[in-house]
């Protein structure tokens, strides 16, 4: 119990002092659902690694073989380098398991919450600021 | 059991209090810098610093202000909209004092004898501040970085800004200032990993009264390094297309 209580403790000085520092202009928390999160499998279409934010473009295939394109947005590369990312980390083609706050008004757009790359690493993010 | 619990609760408390758990990401745990009792020039800023700062609360706004807060539309939340009218997001200079502010990335203080230059990784630009002893400019050029001049006292420099232009916001929430903005900046480097600023904004064309209370402290960083960040128009208005935009676009009716 007091392990648990330590572990939260320490998981949310974390998230504070991440989100403290992300930069705020774009209003990603206004166009983004943060009660929610998806979770899908796609192959990504495009990598896009710089400023103003990273993005993500991939397709995701549901049973009936009908091609979703969406989007997924994060940090700046400056920013995401904190998480170890760099120009290597995605390339089209890789199949990926995305994690996103999903667009408020149900368009196929979020916010990266969760990413985990072919070599099976996994990249978690906290909410974004503003 | 009971000591054992007793412990526990000062565990607990000193992660909760633990400043560098709050503090910018550059920092371990806790632990103490083993540069921070070294020897240092207090006269001397050189070096790698990341910033965490407040700007505190704007005082009231003249009728003038008060019109452009209301026009401007911040993409931040109490206020924010998704797309807003933030002139950072079309590739607008941050301005100072906002972008003193954007402490997630670093800042380079590079000194000459009659020089101080305060180089800000955000956005990739600098101020100057002169240290020849020149007075501020009684007729400045409208500037969006302004005019600064500093002199020592003691080990304390003060840095006098004027010459701004109307353009940038103050800070996220879209505060204006007016042509007649002056600031004034205390910083002392209080030890060799430490440095403190306090800045007094005042504007009676936007304020009533001076805007006081904004303080930052800079910690000198071997973690993180100057690393170009532009701002590119065109990269804007490619995320805008493909992310932004579809992003508060609800899909047309099936």
């Amino acid at each position: 119990m007091k392990g648990v209580l330590i572990k939260s403790l320490i998981g949310a000085a974390i998230l504070m002092a991440l989100s403290a520092s992300l930069p705020a202009h774009h209003g990603s928390r206004v166009s983004y659902d943060l009660t929610k999160q998806i979770t899908m499998k796609g192959v990504v279409t495009e990598y896009q690694y710089q400023n103003p934010h990273i993005y993500i473009m991939y397709d995701v295939k549901d049973e009936s073989g009908n091609v979703a394109h969406w989007g997924a947005e994060t940090n700046s590369p400056i920013v995401q380098a904190r998480w170890g990312w760099d120009k290597h980390t995605l390339k089209p083609g890789d199949e990926i398991t995305v994690t996103v706050y999903p667009s408020k008004v149900g368009s196929t757009r979020g916010y990266l919450s969760k990413l985990v790359t072919p070599d099976g690493k996994v990249t978690n993010l906290s909410a974004p600021e503003q | 059991m009971r000591r054992a619990l007793g412990v526990g609760i000062v565990v607990l408390m000193a992660v909760a209090f633990a400043p560098a758990a709050r503090g910018q990401g550059g920092r371990g745990g806790g632990a103490p810098s083993p540069t921070k009792d070294l020897p240092f020039d207090a006269h001397d800023f050189s070096g790698v610093w990341t910033g965490r700062g407040n700007m505190g609360m704007a005082p009231p706004m003249t009728p003038w202000a008060k019109a452009k807060y209301d026009a401007a539309k911040p993409g931040l939340s109490a206020r924010g909209v998704p797309l807003g009218n933030d002139p950072m997001m079309a590739c607008d200079p941050v301005g100072y004092p906002r972008i003193a502010f954007y402490n997630a990335y670093p800042m380079e203080f590079l000194q000459t004898k009659d020089r101080l230059v305060e180089f800000f990784d955000y956005f990739y630009v600098h101020r100057t501040i002169y240290l020849d002893g020149r007075p501020l400019p009684a007729d400045p050029d409208p500037s969006w970085y302004g005019y600064s001049v500093g002199h020592w006292d003691g080990n304390t420099l003060v840095v006098e800004t004027n010459g701004f232009n109307e353009r940038s916001w103050v800070d996220n929430d879209g505060h204006p200032h007016s042509d007649e903005m002056k600031l004034e900046e205390r910083f002392q480097r209080v030890d060799h990993d430490t440095i403190q600023s306090t800045m007094t904004l005042t504007d009676p064309k936007a304020y009533t009264a001076p805007w006081t209370g904004m303080k930052s402290t800079w910690t000198l960083t071997t973690k993180l390094a100057m690393r170009e960040d532009v701002c590119v128009p065109s990269d804007e208005e490619k995320y805008k297309e493909e992310m932004r935009v579809p992003a508060g676009t609800a899909p047309s009716a099936k």
